[in-house]
């Protein structure tokens, strides 16, 4: 893959006034974001209504990392993603990229970078993965042999060579296949930082691994520095060195994977999978559950079952069993499977977000 | 960067999108022959050859009138299409985002992945009516007329590049996603006199139609249809017309087509 022409000097930017520390390369300082929507009343009133997605968010990025941003829908981690990336105006706070500002030198930043937003859309449908991808990267500013040769060297990262669609039309492609071509884009110019919302979304369990393991070499072998926003815990845990848990527009916790679950110590999960009877709509049962147990907790509906999780001191674990058992009882649900475990990241997300409604 | 590979960029693209679309290119090569069609039926719906001399005025020549109309109006479209057209279109295919990522400004993007479209379907055009120019007017006779056409769809190509690109900006700080573009534009060939020459518009209309570039380039072309020579005085006034107006709406759209992006990254509709 090729080098970009731009290149950060951090001693030119420490002359320029750039306080940075060598190893930040993503510093996002006290960003705010309020989003106008208009409520319609009637044929020409409205409402406005704001919609405070980021409360003052911060956080920074080493170089070398790959950073997660953990939340669950409607955290803010795609707001937080635009800005990063310079497409997305905040309200307040700033950013910067290697030194640059978001806001200020945004077309340098947009050197710098290679973005995957939605990975389910994003081409021309009527261009192959190749031409789609050769296309945006000139319009990136490759041209050439360079050009060909990195096209081709990021079909094959991502792996549609080898599923033999990289000259396929992109409308005859799967979700995991766009998934893969986003990836690919994002690459294209070898950039020194990658934003990535949700890369794994739509892949499966094997092609998800593969490309976690593409980032955490890029990251680590590379000094490629890598964002990623995803709401699977499983997935932060094994793929990001450091992880901001956010909640509502405002990060939570922020640390390493294992200093997280440290704070639960003492602390075991309890997870409860449940059939609910038909009749009982599976939001109203997961409330009296949530109500009646007073710990932090959190409930998954998934394919017809339930799936509850509740966080608590060890020697409080058999007295919520039961409770928690007798309710579901009671609401006439079939239990399918009780466990124990020690806590992962999961649970951390639950005692920091559960206590309230999800 | 270089201007020169966004501008081949655009090439690629439309290289690539007829290969794996062939039937889109064969429209492509229908379509002036139908708008001709088209516009000549709207033209004898005012009445004869004859009679249509009598109602313009001056002695032109129809077949090359409906010529030169077809050409300046379908022109005009596909440069408002192809640039405000192309937010749109980026906007349902979500490609917006990534081309506003180009380190280049969004204007000077849009402008040059288009200019080879526009290249490509003027040229069409042309090579299509040109030999029907030269069977009607002669030699010498088709080649002054064509001239005059050709320079009439380049210069009117400069201010409507702006005047498009106006109403991009309007089109990318709106969270809209409804077709503008559908209704606006017939509006605008209707003000600019393509369906009827635009003095016989109503007074208030009028003034409307000054306001377009399109007006200037569909009556700049209709000039190759003035049986004799045309006035050269008329020409070199509408040419001046044009250089004016390119001036105008491109610097406006320089400036606005920004702000509307940054309202577009305020409101978060991109
Ligand atoms: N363009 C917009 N206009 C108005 N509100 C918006 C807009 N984009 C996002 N929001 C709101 O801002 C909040 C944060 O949204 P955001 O997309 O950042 O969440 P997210 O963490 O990416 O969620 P998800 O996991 O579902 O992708 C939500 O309440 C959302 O409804
Ligand atoms: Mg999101």
């Amino acid at each position: 893959m090729l080098k970009l022409d731009v290149k950060y000097d951090v001693l030119e930017l420490r002359n320029r006034g750039y306080s940075m520390s060598e190893e930040d390369s993503i510093i996002a300082r006290n960003l705010r974001k309020i989003y106008s929507t208009y409520l319609r009343k009637g044929l020409i009133k409205r409402e406005r209504q704001e919609v405070h997605a980021l409360k003052g968010v911060s956080f920074s990025v080493k170089r070398g990392e790959v950073f997660g941003l953990l939340g669950p829908n409607g955290a803010g981690k795609t707001t937080t993603v635009k800005i990063l990336s310079t497409l997305l105006l905040p309200d307040g706070g700033e950013a910067r990229i290697l030194g640059f500002d978001v806001v200020k030198d945004a077309s340098k930043v947009r050197k710098l970078i290679g973005v995957s937003l939605t990975v389910e859309k994003g081409f021309f449908w009527k261009l192959t993965g190749r031409e789609n991808l050769t296309y945006f990267g000139m319009l990136y500013g490759l041209d050439g042999q360079e050009l060909r040769a990195s096209v081709q060297q990021c079909l094959e990262l991502v792996g549609l060579t080898s599923l033999g669609v990289a000259d396929k039309l992109y409308e005859e492609y799967s979700l995991g296949m766009k998934a893969r071509l986003s990836i690919a884009r994002a690459l294209i110019t070898d950039p020194e930082v990658l934003i990535l919302d949700e890369p794994t979304l739509g892949l499966d369990p094997p092609s998800a691994r593969t490309l976690r393991e593409l980032l955490v070499e890029l990251a680590h072998k590379k000094g490629k520095t890598v964002l990623v926003t995803t709401h699977n815990m499983f997935e932060a845990e094994i793929l990001c060195d450091r992880v901001a848990i956010i909640n509502e527009g405002k990060i939570v916790a922020l640390d390493e994977v294992e200093k997280l679950k440290r704070r639960l110590a003492g602390k075991v999960s309890l997870e409860i999978i449940a059939a609910p009877p038909a009749k009982v709509p599976v939001t109203s049962l997961i409330e009296t559950v949530r109500s009646l147990i007073g710990a932090p907790s959190k409930a998954f509906p998934e394919n017809g079952l339930v799936r509850l999780k509740v966080v608590q001191p060890l020697e409080r674990v058999e007295e919520t069993t039961s409770r928690v058992l007798d309710i579901l009882h009671r609401k006439g649900c079939k239990i399918r499977r009780v466990e124990v475990k020690e806590p992962n990241l999961e649970d951390v997300f639950i005692h920091l977000t559960g206590r309230k409604g999800f | 960067m270089a201007l020169r590979t966004l501008f081949k960029s655009g090439v690629v693209l439309d290289i690539y999108f007829f290969k794996n679309n062939r039937s889109a290119f064969l429209f492509t090569l229908i379509w002036p022959y139908l708008t001709l069609t088209l516009i000549i039926g709207m033209g004898y719906l005012f009445g004869s050859a004859e009679s249509f001399k009598q109602n313009v005025g001056v002695s032109v020549d129809p077949l090359m009138y409906f010529i030169a109309s077809t050409l300046a109006t379908m022109v005009s479209l596909d440069v408002m299409w192809g640039i405000g057209g192309s937010v749109l279109e980026h906007r349902w295919i979500g490609t917006l985002p990534y081309i506003l990522l180009s380190p280049n400004r969004t204007s000077i993007t849009l402008v040059l992945t288009y200019i080879p479209r526009y290249l490509l379907n003027a040229g069409i055009q042309l090579a299509e009516f040109a030999p029907l120019i030269f069977v009607v007017e002669g030699f010498y006779g088709g080649l002054f007329r064509l001239s005059i056409v050709i320079l009439a769809i380049t210069l009117g190509m400069l201010p409507l590049l702006g005047f498009s690109a106006l109403f991009t900006s309007f089109l990318l700080s709106i969270k809209e996603e409804s077709n503008v573009l559908g209704w606006l534009n017939p509006l605008i060939l209707l003000f600019s006199g393509a369906f009827y020459p635009a003095y016989l518009l109503p007074r208030w209309a009028r003034i409307i139609s000054k306001a377009l570039p399109s007006t200037y380039t569909i009556e700049l072309a209709r000039l190759s249809a003035i049986i004799g020579s045309p006035e050269l005085r008329k020409i070199t006034l509408l040419i001046g017309a044009l250089v004016a107006m390119s001036v105008i709406y491109n610097s406006a759209s320089g400036l606005l087509i920004q702000a509307g992006e940054r309202k577009a990254m305020r409101k978060g509709a991109i």
